[in-house]
Parts: structure tokens; sequence; C-alpha cells
């Protein structure tokens, strides 16, 4: 076998191998973009909140919860329909997400609840002349502590600590592969696009490449959402239920975004190979 | 001479490649990225299943109601005069229902009623004692025994509204709890103001059937209080469930 035909025969399969490492790069860098913009990102764990109604419900929940306390305390419900209208769901809700995002103090501040809790339950009783006897102040300051706990129960969400324990860890890490992925696509690319001597065949290893990435992001919503997995979730409360399916539809819908993208580029790709494959033939 | 060669070499310019070579690629990455991640996935992955459920979660629903009143005829002899010493354990003339045809209650659901006369007290029973339950009636601890069981069974309700009435509660008076297999009927035998932490209030070893309801004491008290008023009750009539068929 003489030297160019050894090299003919190489060529495809280093180029191929090429293509192969330039698609992988391409899935894994699409998983770290959707990460990056969605588990990883405050502000879409924000929009999620309020696309998915999610303040307003907590708000109802813990009416609701209130409103159960208050019949094992003698409270009437429209105390506390009166009651849950000063509190400002949305800010609690936000500096919580926040300070797990910020690495600051996660506690929620019940300071204020308490406080607002009992001026009204204090109010309530010298508006209907409640019997001091009836009112007993240790007693008030346990159900004031009650309601403060269910209040912190509700305006938490679960294993939110625990995920964003890891988040706040792999943050940095994440933006260092994202920074390596990206340098390892382009570098491919270019070697790709600048060490084949035939023009047509750069855009042909490079659409291989690209459909490769394609194909590989695009099934990752299709097995989640045939599987159906994610409004089989199993949490009882309807704001956590509706905040959890809505956050990973969206996450999900990132991956779709990407594979169109991607998609796009394929076949320009491949309309850009088949032109400059003619002008060769042709020249 | 050389021989031509037989295999006709495909043009380059089709089309087919573009999509062989980026399926087997695709497939490629994804079988090292599915290799890769395994030993980290794999152990959150089964432990995630316990989160999701076969179906699609229903959260509309709070409760079902699976009472329909049974036939008053199931009622035992209530002519009997009741010992008030002597819990009685198993009267003569009850009827007996096999175990078998007693569908056990799920959390949450309507089971039946409860009516005390003399308090005037009629509110809907439940199994289970969520706030779901105590804000619609009175709720079955779980915990314990259906009537009929021959054991403990415990019913707990709000001091201000289902059980608010307990405070004319007394001794010799009928409570009547209607189950969809059967109407049981007890007497209250005494009423004990308590800790809500003392255990010694309750007692699920029993051997015979009693009913222990409770609420907050005292009555009408505006905050959440450290008492319970218990009322207990003995079993005059209803129909036995036979634990043996």
């Amino acid at each position: 076998m003489s030297e160019s035909n050894r090299r003919s025969k190489v060529k495809p399969l280093i180029y191929g191998f090429l293509s192969f490492m330039l698609g992988f790069v391409l899935f894994l860098l699409s998983i770290c973009l959707v990460l990056k913009f969605t588990l990883f990102s405050e502000n879409f764990m924000l929009d999620s909140m309020a696309n998915t109604g999610y303040y307003e419900m907590v708000k109802d929940e813990l009416n609701d919860k209130l409103k159960n306390l208050g019949h094992a305390s003698g409270l009437p419900d429209e105390f506390f329909d009166d009651f849950i209208k000063d509190i400002d769901i949305i800010e609690v809700e936000r500096n919580y997400v926040s300070a797990f995002y910020t690495g600051s103090s996660t506690l929620v501040d019940t300071d204020t609840f308490k406080q607002q809790l009992l001026a009204s339950i204090n109010d309530y009783v010298e508006e209907n002349n409640i019997d001091k006897e009836k009112a007993d102040e240790k007693n008030i300051l346990y159900l004031v502590d009650e309601a403060s706990s269910i209040y912190v129960k509700t305006v938490t969400v679960s294993f939110f600590s625990v995920i964003a324990n890891y988040i706040n860890k792999l943050q940095t890490p994440l933006s260092m592969t994202l920074v390596g992925l990206v340098v390892a696509a382009l570098v491919i690319a270019a070697i790709i696009y600048f060490t084949n001597t035939y023009k047509h065949r750069r855009y042909r290893y490079l659409t291989y490449g690209l459909g490769a990435g394609f194909l590989s992001v695009l099934v990752v919503p299709i097995v989640v959402f045939s599987s159906g997995i994610i409004p089989k979730v199993n949490i009882a409360t309807r704001s956590l239920y509706n905040l959890f399916v809505g956050y990973f539809n969206s996450m999900f819908m990132y991956f779709w975004i990407l594979a169109a993208i991607l998609l796009f580029l394929t076949v320009l790709g491949f309309i850009v190979y088949r032109q400059k494959y003619l002008k060769a033939i042709n020249s | 001479m050389m021989r031509k060669s037989k295999i006709k070499r495909r043009p380059e310019g089709g089309w087919i490649g573009f999509v062989i070579f980026p399926v087997i690629f695709s497939l490629l990455a994804l079988s090292i990225t599915t290799a890769m991640l395994y030993p980290y996935v794999s152990e959150f992955a089964e432990m995630s299943k316990t989160y999701f459920t076969d179906s699609d979660l229903d959260i509309s629903a709070d409760c079902y109601n699976i009472f329909v009143p049974a036939e008053e005829s199931s009622v035992g002899d209530e002519s009997k005069p009741a010992d008030k010493n002597i819990p009685d354990v198993k009267p003569r003339e009850q009827k007996r229902i096999p175990l078998s045809s007693v569908k056990y209650p799920y959390y949450g659901q309507r089971m039946g009623e409860l009516i005390i006369d003399d308090c005037q007290i009629y509110t809907s029973l439940y199994f289970g004692d969520g706030n779901y339950q105590l804000n619609n009636g009175v709720g079955m601890y779980s915990g314990g025994y259906i009537p009929g069981y021959g054991k403990t069974v415990m019913i707990a309700g709000h001091n201000n509204t289902a059980f608010n009435s307990f405070k004319y509660a007394q001794k010799g008076q009928k409570v009547t709890i209607r189950t969809y297999y059967g109407t049981y009927t007890y007497e209250i035998t005494d009423i004990q103001v308590k800790s809500s932490t003392d255990s010694s209030a309750y007692d699920f070893s029993l051997n015979y059937e009693n009913l222990i309801m409770y609420t907050c004491y005292p009555f009408d008290e505006l905050n959440l209080t450290p008492y319970r008023c218990f009322v207990y009750a003995k079993l005059i009539s209803g129909p036995i469930i036979d634990k043996n068929n």
C-alpha cells in the first residue's frame, strides 16, 4: 500500500473521530448550559415561582393552615383572612431563595411575623371584649410560636437546602467546565476546518459533529417527557407540586431550544457542504 | 493485470452519511455519558423512585365519602340494662359480621357520623385526625381501632367546633356512631381532664371495646391549651367484627 493510499484511509478515520468528539462536546456543553441557566440560576428559580403561581398558593396554604390552628384555638377564619393580607410572601420567598444562592443565612425571619400576629390577637381580644381569663398571655405566646413554626414550614421549600448546598459547591466548577467545553469545541472545529484541504469536507465533518450533538441533546427531553415522570412526583402540597412540575418543564424546554439551534446549524452545514461540493465537482 | 474492484464506491455528495454518522456518534456519546454518570446517578435514581408515584398525583380531592348508613337491623339489643362498672365486652344478642366483609377505611375517608343527642353533637366521622377531618367533623385516630373490633376506639375533635358541646357531657349519656357497616351505641362512663402529654389517658392494649373521645380543654379558650378533656364510653350495642371469619 502506498503512502498516499494509507493516508487517504486514515484521514477519514481521524476526521470521523474528531466529528464524534465535536458532537460529544456539544452534547456535554448543552447539558452544562442548561444547568447553568436553570438549576444554578437564582433568576430561573424566582421566575418559576412567579410563573407557577407559587407565591399566591403559598399564601393560600399558609392561610388555610393558620385557620386550622384557629379552629383549635378559638380564632375565627376572618381573623386570619385579615392578618394574612399584611404578609408580603413574595418578599419573604425572594429573600429565602436569594440566601441560598448567595450563601448567606437561610433562616426565615419570624420576628416580624410573631410581632404582627401578637398585635393582631391583642387587637382582636380588645375589640371583642374577651375576658382576660380566656386569653391567657402565656398560652397566646404558645399559639404565636405554633403559628410561627407553621409559617416557617410553609414558606420554606422542602429539600431546597440540600440541593442548594450542592449548587453552591458546584457553581465554580460548572463555570470552569463550561469554559473548558467551549474551548474544546472551538479547537476541534478549528482543527477540522483548517486541516482539511477540500472545503466541502470541512463542512461535512463539522456537520457530522453538529448532527450528533443535535440528536444527543434531542434524546434527553424526549426520554423525560415520554416517560411522563415529572407529573408523577409525590409532593403533598399544591404549591410545591406546581413549582416542581413547572420548574422541570421549563428546564427541559431549554433542551428543545438547544436542539433546535443545533438542528439549524446542522442543516446550514449540510447546505454549505452541498454548495461547496457541487462547486468542487464543477471546477 | 490488476483486478478491478467489485465494490462500487458511493459518490461523496450523498446525504446518507449525514444521517448514519450523526446517529452512530450520538449513540456513542449517549452511551459514554451514561457510563460516566452511572456510578453517581444510579444511587440517586434508585432513591428518587420513592418520590414518584405510578400515576399522576391527584391533589384535587382531600377526602372521599364511603359512608352509606348500614341497615338499622344490625343494631343490637339496647333494652338490655348496662352495667356501669364492668365493660360489656360481648353482648349476647349482638350481631356478628365477618372481618372479611368490612372494608377497612383509608386515611381521610368519611366513614360515618357521631351523634350525642344530649349534647346536641351531630357530626361527620372521618378515619384519621388531620386538619381536613377536624375542620369538617371529628376524626378517628388511625393508629387505634374501628368500632366493633373489640378494642380501643379513639376520636378527636376541636373544642371550638364539633366537640364544643362536650361541656354538657355527663355520665350515662348515649353516644351513637353510625358507620357503613353498622351502628354502634356507647354509654359515657367517665369524663376526665388531663395533660395533653399524659399517655395514661388512653390504652390501646385493652381487649374490650371502649370509646375515648377527646378535645382541647378549657372550652371557648382563645389559645392553644395544654389540657385535654377525655370522655370515656363503653359499648352497649352494635355488630361485633368477627376476626376469625
